[in-house]
Formats: structure tokens, C-alpha cells, sequence
């Protein structure tokens, strides 16, 4: 049996030859690098397909499953026990009653009744709006501009869900910008109540979600060959039926993502409602929160009630993929 | 600026880094406060409780670093402990006086040796002998700030009329805002119940034909309601934008704002209301428990400490000498006419459980009614 040369040796540890001249690293990251371990870990990832398949695969997997999955496994789980959290000492009891007190209690069914009307309509709303504004982006500014015009669209989502909540109580309270501008033009003596109404939770909920709304929407309307509308204008179409018969069914992909996400966020939100709701606009999401803030915190009651919601949303969402962007489209779900 | 390229060995090398960070990512985005430390406390308590200045000469002069945790809600801090069990992360808590039975009862505070504290006695004698500050014989909280639930109204709109018929009245149509569940006791004291239920002990009958009473009542009176709030921040934010009129408050965000200039005044109507206290208590098994008795200690040695606490939070300080250090307009809105004072009740722990159980159901109702 013979030694392998050194050279050999080497490739064998990092899969690779060294390089004539090696590159400067600062002392921390050269250690490593020239550690046996970091050695042998890029080796076996260079040469070993199914080492290199498992860290691809397995990565995006474990994130997935610890960040998105085992939340909702664990909510699953309190809303299957009797109580929690579970005090020491005591070993947990399983039940289906707290799925029982939803679908007893009109008190509970109800606000999920309005949460999906309430979605339904600022899916609707959010998609008249922003239809013309994905259009104008992707049709009618100038190639070199678009980018330029999406980022400023954008840049309003650079700050948080309750920033740009608060931002609308600015601009509707009594003594908002919107309340004095109407006073000092004369066109008001006593401010209109803007606020807390399903005017401002409808306000505030589309400026929230209507991104989800314009980014599918621009990335369909911007794929329409210009040539088919030009020919269709050619052919004596105008401006409606170029609409009817070549926009919207070249953009339904666009219309179906974006109503799902918006439908989807919307049904689910919670801050936004909680700051510009008023007395009779509750939501599902509220009655849910009061069940882990309420004096008796029954988590798993709420947990019970966000399963519900989760269901029912994916649900409708998935119904709805299904009649308008048809089998392909709700595949996914 | 030049292409980047991308080659198997780069990718992987990123691939490996980030595989490394996400791994990584525990031991640096722990908090600190899960683990026992020497030098180190870790507090849960509400925003403006604990002054910055004072905090900042506490660790100056201990060399403990405190690590602040806040908290908006009881049950937050309840269900925290009770999820943590034998290992705690935080080591001071911040609880109400009426909520003590439950936190006691699931053994997650533990006594407070009050001989440790060498300050004790600045508090003011009737805190130190208040009856719901001792268990079993044991004391369980340094109580430091006094609140009650107030009747908060802009001056500039709305008169003083003595009573809580001002939040029913129709002229504040659309114009007032409550916390449901702390205004449906109130509504029941107004209506001639007991909105504490400590005497319906035994009686579910009877305290629930009031609940229903005076839920009905708030469900009538919908129409004044221009929103139900939850934070003190909100109902702040409120008064100011003229969004609101005349409110159910907390009397220190309220008190607040009348020591920030604004045109509000705070009364305890003739019906009365109630009223609680906020205490600091020590964990069981907390970690940094010696900590806990300097910080304690550091707390009640100084008026000066509870004056900064009222001029944060707006609540009432429980030491004495803290009204000889506020100024006229602190004092002005921090204090309440000897008649008014009379008329608060503090709430009790008694009959708790059912408490919650039927205010958390008629809440709501009058929410989804």
C-alpha cells in the first residue's frame, strides 16, 4: 500500500487545489478556514452529491418546518388542551371542547362572518384601485422609468404596520391634516368623524395591503406583448373591449395571486383594526386576541378559534383560486 | 462597481456561513435574562414605571446591569411564569394588588422579606398595613404607584356634571371611549351592583342577572361609544387628537395629560369607582433574587425615585415625602379632593374566577353586539 502524494492528500481534504498565492484573511476567518473541520465539511459538501442535495434541501426544510410549520403545530396543540400553560407538576389533558364553544356560540362565529365579508370587500376595493396604478407602471411610463416609479410606490412599505396605522390617524383624526385642511378652506365649521369607523379600517387595511395587490398585478400586465394591443387597436377595439378581451384574461394570474394574498392578509389582521376600528367593527382577529389578553386568558380556546380562522382562509382562498384561475392556479393549496 | 461571480466553491462557502449563522442564531439572539447571572437583573413591568435616570445611577452604582422587560397586560406576565415554571427568566415582576390570589396561588412569586429592606417604612402606613398586601401571613409586594379608573373629560366640551350619566348622555353622542371590561364593573357599581363581586361569593345567579344588567345597559348606550380602547397610550392619543370627549381612564395616563398642559380634568364621580396598586415582587426560584432586594431597596430609599415614577407614569407614588417634591401642577393632577378619594373602593381578589369568567363573556358580547 502506498501513500497518496501530497497534493492528492490535499484535494482529497478541501476538494480543490490551493491556490499559487493564498488570498489575506483576517485572523478569525483564516483559522477557520484552515481548520481540519472546515477542511473536511467543504470536501465532503464538493465532492459528495448527496451531501451538497441534503444542505440545499435541507436548510430551506428546517426553516420552514421551525419557523412556519411548528408554530402552527404547537397552536394545533394548545388548541387541543384542557388548560394552559401547563403548571408544574401537572401532565397536559386533551379535548375538542374548545372547538365546541366556536361552533356553539354565534358570539364567536359571528365576527368571522364579518372578518371574510370584510376581507371580500377590500380584496375588491384594493383590486379596482390598484389596477390603473400596476397598469400605468407597466404600460404606460417609459421602460427606463419603471423601476424607478415602483420604487417609489415602495417606498412607503419601508416602515411598519403600525407606523403607517399611525400615520392614517394623522391625516383622518378630528384635529387630523384631512379635518383642518377642510376647516381652513371654509368648507367645514365641526370636523367629520373620519376615524374609527369602517372608513378608516378600510383606509388603513388597503394602504396596508395593497402592495401584495400591485406587485403580481405589474408583473402580469408588464409580460402583455404591446404588439397584441396595438393590433387589437389596429383592428378597431377600443378602449373597453381591449380591456375585456386582452388585459384582464392576459393578467388573470396576476388578479388571482394578488386577491389571494390580499384576501389572505387581510382576514388575518390585527393591529390595524385594534388602532382604527370602531365600536361595531370588530373583527375575528380581535375576538381571538381576547382570549390570550381577557382576565381568564384561555389560550386554548383562542388557539381553537385561530385554527378556525386559518382553516376557513385557506379554505376560501383556495375555493376562490380555483373558479377564477382554475385547477392550476389553486394547485398549491 | 464589478460583476460578482458566483462558483460552486463561493456558493458553498456562503451556503456554509449562513448554515453556521442559522445555527449560531440561538446562542446570539438569546436573551440574556434566561439565564442565571451575577451581575445581572432582569424586571417585567410597564412602560414609564421605572425612571431612566434612576436606573441608569442604580447600575451605575451596583455594576448590575438591569434588563427591562415590559409588559401591558397581567395575564402576560402570568402566563409567562406559569409557562417558565421552575425556571424563571425574569426575577421582579409587576403586579396588581387584586391579582395577587393568582399569582400566589400558583406558587410563582415568592414572600418578600421585608426586613431586607431597610427603606420599608418610607412607605406611606397605609400601604404598609394594607390587608391585601399580606397573605398566610407573608408579605408579597412593595406597592409603588396607586391608581384608580377615573372619569376623564375635555373641559373645553364637556361639563362637570358629578356623575357618570355623562358617558350615557346623549349630548356626548359618538364622543366617549372605554375600556370594556374595566367600564362594565363601573356600569354595575352605577347601576346599583357590585362590579368587584365579592359579594356574590356562592351567588353565580345573582352576579350574573348583574352582569347582564349592566351589559345590556352599555349594549343600549352604544351609540356614545366612539371606540373601546385597550392601552393608556390610546386613549391619550385621543383626548388629544379631540377624537373623544369624555372617557373611562386609568388615572395615570389621564393625570398626564393635565401635566402636560392639556384641557383635561379627573374626577371620581358620586357613584364612586375603583381603584388599584401596582407592586414589585420578586419571583419564586428567581434567578438573581439578591439582585431583585438591592433594586427593591434602591427603589423605596428615595422620595425622590416615586416622585420621578408619578411624573412618568401619572400614578400616585405610595411613599411619603413624594408630594413635597412634586411641583403645583404635578401635585394638582396626581391628587384628588378628600371627598372624591372616599369614593374609590380598591379591588379585591376575592372571587376572581368568576369575575373574569362572566366580565370576559359580557366584554364580548357588547363588543360583537
Amino acid at each position: 500500500m502506498t501513500s497518496l502524494p501530497a497534493d492528492t492528500t490535499h484535494r482529497a481534504e478541501t476538494g480543490a487545489k490551493a491556490p499559487a498565492s493564498a488570498p489575506r484573511y483576517a485572523p478569525g476567518y483564516g483559522r477557520l478556514m484552515r481548520s481540519p473541520f472546515y477542511r473536511a465539511t467543504l470536501g465532503l459538501l464538493a465532492e459528495n452529491r448527496a451531501a451538497r442535495l441534503a444542505v440545499f434541501i435541507g436548510v430551506p426544510l428546517l426553516w420552514i418546518a421551525i419557523a412556519h410549520v411548528g408554530p402552527i403545530v404547537q397552536l394545533v396543540r394548545i388548541s387541543l388542551l384542557q388548560t394552559y400553560p401547563i403548571t408544574d407538576g401537572s401532565s397536559p389533558s386533551y379535548t375538542f371542547a374548545n372547538y365546541w364553544a366556536f361552533l356553539s356560540e354565534p358570539l364567536y362565529s359571528l365576527p368571522l362572518m364579518r372578518s371574510v365579508v370584510f376581507a371580500f370587500c377590500v380584496t375588491l376595493v384594493t383590486l379596482i384601485v390598484v389596477y390603473p396604478v400596476a397598469y400605468y407602471v407597466a404600460k404606460i411610463v417609459r421602460p427606463q422609468n419603471r423601476t424607478r416609479a415602483l420604487l417609489l410606490l415602495l417606498i412607503p412599505f419601508w416602515a411598519g404596520e403600525v407606523i403607517r396605522t399611525f400615520s392614517v390617524i394623522m391625516l383622518l383624526a378630528n384635529r387630523g391634516a384631512l379635518n383642518v385642511l377642510l376647516r381652513e378652506i371654509g368648507l367645514i365649521d365641526r370636523p367629520i368623524p373620519m376615524l374609527y369607523n369602517y372608513f378608516s379600517l378600510s383606509f388603513g387595511v388597503i394602504y396596508l395591503v395593497c402592495l401584495y395587490m400591485l406587485l403580481p398585478l405589474y408583473s402580469a400586465l408588464e409580460k402583455i406583448p404591446n404588439h397584441l394591443l396595438d393590433a387589437a387597436a389596429d383592428l378597431g377595439a377600443g378602449p373597453f373591449t381591449r380591456l375585456r378581451r386582452i388585459i384582464l384574461p392576459l393578467s388573470k394570474d396576476g388578479i388571482v395571486s394578488g386577491c389571494s394574498l390580499v384576501f389572505l392578509t387581510t382576514i388575518g389582521v390585527f393591529a390595524t383594526p385594534i388602532l382604527l376600528g370602531g365600536p361595531s367593527t370588530g373583527l375575528f382577529p380581535e375576538t381571538i386576541a381576547a382570549f390570550f389578553h381577557g382576565a381568564s386568558d384561555k389560550w386554548p380556546v383562542g388557539a381553537a378559534m385561530a385554527v378556525v380562522m386559518l382553516a376557513a382562509s385557506l379554505g376560501l382562498a383556495a375555493l376562490f383560486m380555483r373558479l377564477v384561475g382554475g385547477k392550476r392556479s389553486a394547485r398549491f393549496l | 462597481m464589478g460583476d460578482i461571480k458566483t462558483t460552486r466553491r463561493s456558493a458553498i462557502k456562503l451556503l456554509g456561513a449562513s448554515a453556521a449563522g442559522f445555527l449560531a442564531a440561538p446562542a446570539i439572539l438569546r436573551s440574556r435574562s434566561a439565564f442565571a447571572q451575577s451581575n445581572v437583573l432582569n424586571i417585567t413591568t410597564y412602560d414609564k414605571f421605572i425612571p431612566a435616570d434612576f436606573l441608569e445611577k442604580f447600575q451605575a452604582d451596583t455594576g448590575i446591569t438591569v434588563n427591562i422587560r415590559l409588559t401591558d397586560d397581567q395575564g402576560k406576565q402570568y402566563n409567562l411564569l406559569t409557562a417558565e415554571g421552575a425556571n424563571p427568566s425574569t426575577d421582579i415582576v409587576t403586579v396588581v394588588g387584586h391579582r395577587f390570589s393568582q399569582f400566589i396561588g400558583s406558587n410563582l412569586l415568592a414572600p418578600l422579606d421585608t426586613a431586607r429592606i431597610a427603606s420599608w417604612n418610607s412607605l406611606i402606613p397605609a400601604y404598609q398595613q394594607a390587608d391585601w398586601l399580606t397573605t398566610d401571613g407573608k408579605t408579597w409586594g412593595l406597592p409603588i404607584l396607586a391608581g384608580f379608573e377615573c372619569l376623564a373629560r375635555n373641559t373645553d366640551y364637556v361639563e362637570d356634571t358629578g356623575s357618570w350619566d355623562v358617558m350615557f348622555a346623549d349630548a356626548n353622542k359618538s364622543a366617549t371611549s372605554y375600556i370594556v371590561s374595566d367600564f362594565l364593573s363601573i356600569t354595575m357599581r352605577y347601576l346599583g351592583d357590585d362590579g368587584d363581586y365579592v359579594t356574590y361569593v356562592d351567588k353565580p345567579d345573582v352576579a350574573q342577572a348583574a352582569t347582564n344588567k349592566a351589559r345590556d345597559f352599555l349594549i343600549q348606550h352604544k351609540d356614545k361609544v366612539r371606540k373601546y380602547y385597550d392601552a393608556g397610550s390610546e386613549i391619550q392619543q385621543m383626548f388629544i387628537n379631540e377624537d373623544v370627549y369624555v372617557a373611562q381612564g386609568w388615572s395615570g395616563p389621564i393625570s398626564k395629560l393635565i401635566m402636560d398642559g392639556h384641557p383635561i380634568a379627573i374626577s371620581v364621580p358620586k357613584e364612586g369607582t375603583y381603584g388599584f396598586v401596582y407592586t414589585l415582587n420578586v419571583v419564586n426560584n428567581a434567578p438573581n433574587a439578591d439582585n431583585a432586594y438591592k433594586f427593591i431597596e434602591a427603589v423605596a430609599a428615595s422620595p425622590e425615585v416615586g416622585a420621578a415614577m408619578t411624573r412618568q407614569s401619572g400614578f400616585t407614588s405610595t411613599f411619603a415625602g413624594v408630594e413635597a417634591i412634586l411641583d403645583e401642577k404635578e401635585r394638582a393632577a396626581s391628587t384628588l379632593p378628600a371627598d372624591q378619594v372616599e369614593r374609590i373602593t380598591f379591588f379585591s381578589s376575592v372571587n376572581r374566577d368568576m369575575k373574569n369568567e362572566m366580565v370576559d363573556r359580557a366584554t364580548a358580547e357588547i363588543k360583537a353586539a
